[in-house]
């Protein structure tokens, strides 16, 4: 997913010198390709990331794309003020790249994970929160980008965890995408580095049906009351807090247009208590597989 | 001639009193600064707002926005309406810098946003070789904020000669004088220390400021370029001089023609002639 990703961003800046990168002083091997490829267009900002967004902003209103890169505890989170007013007021073309998301930093603690960045952005007006599963839909979400004239964020999350797609159609904003069909009881939502989760927690529940959420702003509201409709149950799963997230963004459409039963997977309002591996703090916060099956068990049971 | 500094106190005193607004002497310490930029030094293209190629103003310090709102007024780009139905229900002009209101370049008054904005732009010009400048006025109040030394590490590091940043010094901020608040010591040597190309100058007296505006434009050196310009809160008003309550007061009938009185042409004249 990082290949795909940098490779598109080479790509785009090759064909079109407005767009330029600007970072935080991260991305150390990640954006080797772009340096090599298009040194102009690479503006290292310093660790000041308030000013990064605000000169995204006075680029973007002349006429460049700016892309900018930083962790996602820092950019949205450290920055949303500039992103409100600098960026999404003014509805500039900037897409912001939040590296990192969820618990990626496991070993780093609280400071560098973000569990709270779809939340802070998503009652932000003007603004695109996207959060691609795989190489397939990181190399659409930027297609679509690249192609849009909005702000967007992009939600960079656990990357190495494999193919979702083998093949996808053309992303359309707002869609939700199945990754396995089923007509059970039970329609599984899921985005980034969840919906691998998804499909094997899935496999519990006969005939149950799974699909990934690569856009969580704008969601396609009449597609998301069709799939209520569809399931006795609804999971909604992501790495990301319980509160204000995908699992919010569904529940609140389903409220309005069919109320249903919603069971909510993510991080349940707390910081990480420990440091390990990756796989640890997902069993930490319960969403590994087998935490997942039972949460997904006891909501059931009390239907 | 246009922009003088008595017209353009007028109009903001006429604002204040309609919108029946504050932050009167936020825009009173900046009036010279503004006049001399609109008349001397702002290319503005084909003089209408967002023209291709302009010049631009960053108002940094959006508390000060009448006094823009005044020089646009000047220009032609405000009418008599939208002076005196400042405020009014269903209107544009806010009470702070707002990018949606042409002839205004960024949103700001949420303070320490404008610099960094002003050097995304200066940085686009120079990068588009267009030669296009960025002046960008910033208040001794608002360079509290981390974000404006960040945007001025930027700024020098990437060598933004185009960039010349203007510190309305009028020495106060919200609740107090700035040395109460949080003190700067000499504003001059912190931007030199950051790499700019710094001069000090009286804020309100017009030859000075164009004068240093020209050296300062003329110099060959790849260094942004600083001004910082000493200006008296409230200027041009007896009463609102150094007196912070003009941060807060609204006009009633009554002051507001006490005011208007000192700012007529003869009683102005004597005054500066002082």
């Amino acid at each position: 997913m990082r290949n795909a990703f940098s490779d598109a961003l080479v790509k785009f800046a090759l064909g079109d010198e407005r767009v330029l990168l600007l970072t935080g002083d991260h991305g150390y091997a990640l954006f080797d390709d772009f340096r090599q490829a298009c040194p102009k267009q690479y503006i290292n900002a310093g660790v000041a990331e308030q000013n990064m967004v605000g000169v995204a902003a006075g680029l973007a209103k002349s006429g460049f794309f700016p892309v900018v890169y930083g962790l996602s505890s820092f950019l949205p989170i450290r920055v949303l003020e500039q992103i409100k007013l600098d960026i999404c007021y003014e509805q500039l073309k900037v897409l912001l790249i939040g590296d990192g998301a969820g618990v990626v930093y496991s070993s780093l603690g609280s400071s560098h994970q973000s569990t709270e960045d779809i939340a802070a952005l998503r009652a932000l007006p003007n603004i695109s929160i996207l959060s691609p599963a795989d190489a397939s839909e990181m190399t659409q979400c930027l297609n679509w980008t690249f192609n849009s004239d909005r702000p967007v964020y992009l939600r960079m999350g656990k990357a190495d965890l494999g193919v979702i797609h083998e093949t996808l159609p053309n992303l359309e904003p707002g869609k939700l995408y199945p990754v396995k069909p089923g007509t059970g009881n039970l329609g599984f939502l899921a985005t980034g580095s969840m919906v691998k989760t998804a499909l094997e927690v899935a496999q519990e529940w006969d005939n149950s049906g799974v699909w990934s959420v690569p856009f969580i702003k704008p969601l396609d509201v009449q597609q998301v009351r069709e799939i209520c409709q569809q399931y006795q149950a609804i999971v909604v799963m992501e790495e990301h807090s319980i509160y204000g997230g995908l699992g919010s963004a569904i529940s609140e459409i389903a409220s309005t247009y069919h109320p249903s039963w919603i069971c909510r997977i993510g991080i349940e309002d707390r910081f990480s208590q420990f440091c390990g591996t990756y796989q640890y703090l997902m069993q930490e916060h319960r969403l590994d597989v087998a935490s997942v099956k039972e949460k997904v068990r006891n909501f059931m049971s009390r239907l | 001639m246009k922009f003088q500094g008595n017209q353009l106190r007028q109009t903001v005193l006429r604002m204040a009193f309609a919108g029946s607004t504050v932050h009167i002497g936020c825009a009173f310490s900046i009036i010279e600064i503004l006049a001399v930029l609109y008349r001397s030094y702002l290319n503005l293209g084909n003089g209408q707002p967002e023209s291709p190629g302009r010049d631009y103003l960053i108002l940094s310090k959006g508390h000060g926005v009448m006094a823009q709102y005044a020089c646009m007024y000047e220009l032609g780009w405000l009418t008599d309406k939208d002076i005196d139905n400042y405020f009014g229900d269903g209107t544009i002009l806010k009470g702070l810098s707002d990018a949606h209101v042409p002839g205004l370049e960024v949103s700001s008054g949420s303070l320490g946003h404008g610099l960094s904005v002003g050097v995304g732009i200066a940085l686009a010009s120079k990068i588009k070789g267009t030669g296009q400048r960025c002046f960008a006025l910033v208040g001794d109040g608002e360079i509290n904020e981390g974000s404006i030394w960040e945007a001025l590490l930027f700024a020098s590091h990437f060598q933004l000669s185009n960039l010349l940043v203007i510190v309305d010094a009028n020495g106060y901020q919200a609740m107090g004088t700035t040395q109460e608040v949080m003190n700067l010591g000499q504003i001059a040597d912190k931007f030199q220390a950051f790499g700019f190309d710094c001069r000090e100058v009286d804020g309100h007296d017009e030859k000075a400021l164009y004068q240093v505006f020209q050296e300062l434009l003329e110099l060959s050196s790849s260094c942004p370029k600083a001004v910082i310009a000493h200006t008296v809160k409230g200027k041009g008003v007896s009463f609102m001089e150094d007196n912070n309550v003009w941060h807060y007061s609204r006009l009633n009938r009554e002051i507001y023609a006490q005011a208007k009185a000192e700012l007529e042409p003869q009683v102005y004249k004597d005054k500066l002639s002082l």
